[in-house]
């Protein structure tokens, strides 16, 4: 009944994640992961699983990349003191 | 398949269609804006979907959205200011056509649930959503190094 609905989300889908893949900066991934943590939210709820979408959202679209945001400010602020110890 | 659906449809194609063009391609400060739309687009589409499937408790997953995305974009704004200091996203016109669709699909739905609860939850979620990419936009745009200068 409602297909149109859920080829244009697993669509979305589909186009999120390969760019997850496709781009190489894990900064840039963060936030391309961002956006398919959304876009799986909506095909869960599209499917008519809101309580998995629910915790999607929360787990997917806010967690993930800002853990990965968080590892990354410290590799890089960890090689910035070793550049200025070695000068 | 009914009005509400077909709208949800659209709306979340073209527009979170557009937000996965603008995280993938491009500059760093176009990809922070591209994520702070995806949830100012997604949020009124899945109030719409709640109101096409007749199921209020789905309001529940824009609720949560709302609070969380904005949040999101703030961790990243302050994360990456180092990096957009240098180079700040300008999206004032983007911003504003976000806030425009997701106050229209607001009122709409309150216009057609009528006084009650649920339309009370309806406008909570509007002013979280509205309020939080407007900071969040703002914040990405040099807030946190303004801050920091003085």
């Amino acid at each position: 009944m409602d297909e149109p609905l859920i080829v244009v989300v697993l669509l979305l889908v589909a186009a999120s994640a390969t760019a997850a893949v496709a781009v190489r900066d894990p900064v840039h991934q963060a936030l391309v992961l961002a956006v398919l943590g959304v876009a799986l939210a909506l095909l869960f709820t599209v499917l008519q699983a809101p309580d998995v979408g629910l915790s999607q959202l929360a787990v997917g679209s806010v967690l993930t990349p800002l853990l990965l945001m968080l590892s990354v400010h410290r590799v890089r602020r960890r090689e910035k003191g070793r550049k200025g110890k070695a000068r | 398949m009914n009005g509400w659906i077909l709208t949800a449809t659209v709306g979340l194609g073209a527009g979170v269609g557009a937000t996965v063009w603008g995280v993938a391609t491009g500059p760093l400060r176009r990809r922070v804006v591209a994520q702070n739309m995806s949830s100012a687009v997604a949020c009124p589409g899945l109030l719409l979907l709640s109101q096409g499937f007749g199921r209020p408790a789905y309001l529940d997953l824009a609720l949560l959205l709302a609070l969380l995305g904005p949040a999101g974009t703030l961790v990243f704004a302050r994360l990456l200011a180092d990096d957009l200091a240098a180079d700040p996203p300008h999206a004032r016109a983007v911003t504003l056509a976000a806030a425009g669709y997701g106050a229209v699909v607001v009122l709409v739905l309150c216009a057609v649930t009528g006084p009650g609860r649920t339309m009370a939850k309806l406008l909570v979620i509007g002013a979280l959503l509205i309020g939080g990419n407007l900071v969040a936009s703002r914040a990405l745009s040099g807030g946190f190094a303004a801050s920091r200068r003085g």
